[in-house]
């Protein structure tokens, strides 16, 4: 009976034929299309102008990051739109985690439907919400009229800032839900005895929060805001329904621009410099974060 | 004798003091809860009630939250007057083509790693770096290149892009379910003259199926959701909801309520499914961007 180990003995071109399709796919929409923009962002094709370009060398690189002004303040709006969001959802989501993690009783289905929200899509949340936020017929300006908090008819994105702290309100509705899913897993990977140690040497209450689920919540808070912030960094949908970057350009965001510079004056040589300047940036934030961690555990160690 | 004595009240008076204090915990955290629950889940019943208003409701005050009569006119007129119900069905066909291309395409490749090891860390590598790379960088090579090939304002570009920009989740999350799969089965299989493939197909996929459906539903919905790809490459006759919705933002702040609201139900009737039948698994899918595309 030899029949079994020789039908079993691996082929050794099966694992690669098996993989292929996808990794065929992959090198052909991802990877090729990449390499294709980079050398594209090192020439002058603009397709308002017409099918030729010729190498230009550095030069959009230099215009969008010395000249451009409107580029190098949507990498400021960006920035100022993910830092409160950031602080907002770490805070909403912990409390939302800590919440369903002390009831018992309907806890599987509150969590459902407090994730509704992160399962929409940005383009609908911000729809959704733009609608509320109408001057005369949205939700908000009658809530307030009825409650007598406003008596005129609010105009929600007339100023920059109050614009932006609509933007974050947005997404704070839509991906608080992430991070209390996150964070609720977090809590309850944390052994119950260590809260019953606790509770020996007197660890109650806030203590027992403090001096238990703070410091081994850490980690698990330290992966989601750096899964959030990598995802803030393309806010593109929400920004396109909500305020289309203005009013005057102030909401712009990184990749708002550059679409702009891409799908509005067609500057494609431009638009793929600055799509590569987007991606040197998050890989660089990305690397700094976990710097910035490592040298915490070493401090700490 | 006294002290004696004294103790029992002390005890009486904390343990009461404890209970009402676990009271007033249980309201405040149940009441928390239920205002959670309104902030979160309050635009879609307020999108939902604008959804079936009558015209002259918009405009009323004291404002209508619940209208007394509700029409379905205005669903009605997203699917004649604007089109909806072509660009519904044409999210329909996308998500589903997409959804059913980044199965067939993932799992020979996740059996691949999961038996085999193929690629040693390839894979997360992969993962991470799909993770990480903005929408943005793509589109615009994709764009040119598709305009060459003729691909814009068709479903197969579109799908072709959604395909691939899901395969590396869709091993991610198979190769965890094949894992768990024991080999033993398949080897019986295999002993009785089977090809891998066909072992693949005929025992591995009927008994993996949950783990196949998870992966399906989060596909479905990340190209139901997504937006970048589908507002550059679609035209007139291959947009999607994504796209149809934000052509009513054209009327300025106050808009056509009754089609758009519409719309947003349309939009948002996915995430409302699968957000209850992927519970267990919405962490992972977040997490790997399983459901913004």
């Amino acid at each position: 009976m030899q029949i079994g180990p020789i039908s079993l003995k691996r082929k050794s071109w099966e694992p690669f034929a098996f993989a292929s399709p996808s990794l065929a796919l992959i090198a052909l929409v991802i990877i090729f299309p990449l390499a294709y923009s980079f050398w594209l962002s090192f020439r002058n094709f603009d397709l308002s102008v017409g099918p030729d370009s010729e190498f230009v060398g550095g030069a959009n690189y230099v215009e969008a990051l010395i000249r451009d002004t409107r580029f190098v303040n949507s990498i400021w709006n960006t920035a100022i739109i993910i830092g409160p969001s950031l602080v907002v959802e770490l805070l909403v989501g912990l409390g939302l985690a800590l919440l369903l993690s002390r009831i018992g009783r309907g806890r599987a289905i509150i969590t459902a439907l407090l994730a509704i929200p992160a399962m929409v899509s940005p383009v609908m949340a911000a729809m959704a919400w733009r609608m509320m936020f109408g001057v005369k017929y949205g939700a908000i300006n009658n809530l307030g009229r009825q409650l007598g908090i406003i008596d005129v008819y609010f105009d929600w994105f007339s100023s920059p800032f109050i614009s932006i702290v609509a933007i974050v309100l947005v997404e704070v509705w839509h991906n608080s839900a992430f991070m209390m899913l996150v964070l609720l897993a977090g809590l309850q990977s944390i052994p119950q005895e260590l809260y019953d140690a606790g509770k020996a040497d007197g660890a109650e209450g806030w203590r027992s929060f403090w001096y238990i689920t703070l410091p081994l919540l850490k980690f698990t808070m330290v992966v989601g805001l750096m899964i959030r912030l990598i995802d803030l960094t393309k806010l593109f949908g929400l920004i396109f329904v909500l305020t289309f970057g203005g009013p005057g350009g102030t909401t712009e965001t990184v990749a708002f621009s550059t679409y702009l510079a891409g799908f509005n004056d067609f500057r494609m040589s431009y638009a793929a410099a600055l799509s590569y300047v987007i991606v040197v940036g998050v890989l660089l934030l990305t690397l700094l974060f976990m710097w910035i961690q490592r040298l915490r555990e070493m401090r700490a160690a | 004798m006294a002290i004696a004595l004294e103790r029992p009240r002390v005890r009486a008076r904390s343990a009461r003091f404890l209970r009402v204090r676990r009271w007033v915990g249980l309201v405040l955290t149940w009441a928390t809860i239920v205002a959670a629950l309104i902030f979160f889940l309050g635009p879609f019943f307020w999108i939902l009630t604008t959804s079936v208003k009558a015209n002259e409701d918009y405009f009323a005050y004291p404002p209508v939250w619940v209208p007394a009569d509700a029409s379905l006119k205005h669903y009605a007129a997203l699917f004649t007057r604007s089109s909806g119900a072509r660009y519904f069905t044409n999210s329909l066909t996308i998500s589903t083509l997409s959804m059913l291309a980044a199965l067939v395409v993932s799992l020979p490749t996740a059996y691949s790693i999961a038996r085999w090891r193929f690629g040693g860390g390839f894979l997360s590598l992969l993962l991470l770096v799909l993770r990480m790379l903005p929408a943005i960088a793509l589109i615009i090579p994709l764009y040119i290149m598709y305009k060459l090939l003729g691909l814009t304002n068709s479903y197969m570009g579109l799908v072709l892009v959604y395909t691939v920009l899901y395969v590396p989740f869709a091993v991610w999350l198979l190769v965890g379910f094949l894992r768990d799969f024991p080999v033993e089965i398949e080897e019986a299989a295999l002993i009785d003259g089977c090809s891998r493939l066909r072992a693949l197909v005929s025992v591995v996929v009927p008994i993996i199926a949950p783990g196949l459906a998870v992966v399906a539903l989060f596909s479905f919905i990340a190209t139901w959701n997504e937006f970048l790809f589908a507002i550059v490459l679609t035209g007139i006759e291959t947009k999607t909801m994504m796209v149809l919705v934000t052509s009513f933002t054209s009327g300025g702040t106050d808009m056509f309520y009754g089609e758009a609201s519409a719309s947003v139900v349309l939009g948002v009737l996915p995430a409302f499914i699968v957000a209850f039948m992927l519970q267990r698994y919405l962490v992972k899918g977040l997490a790997l961007g399983g459901t913004k595309g």
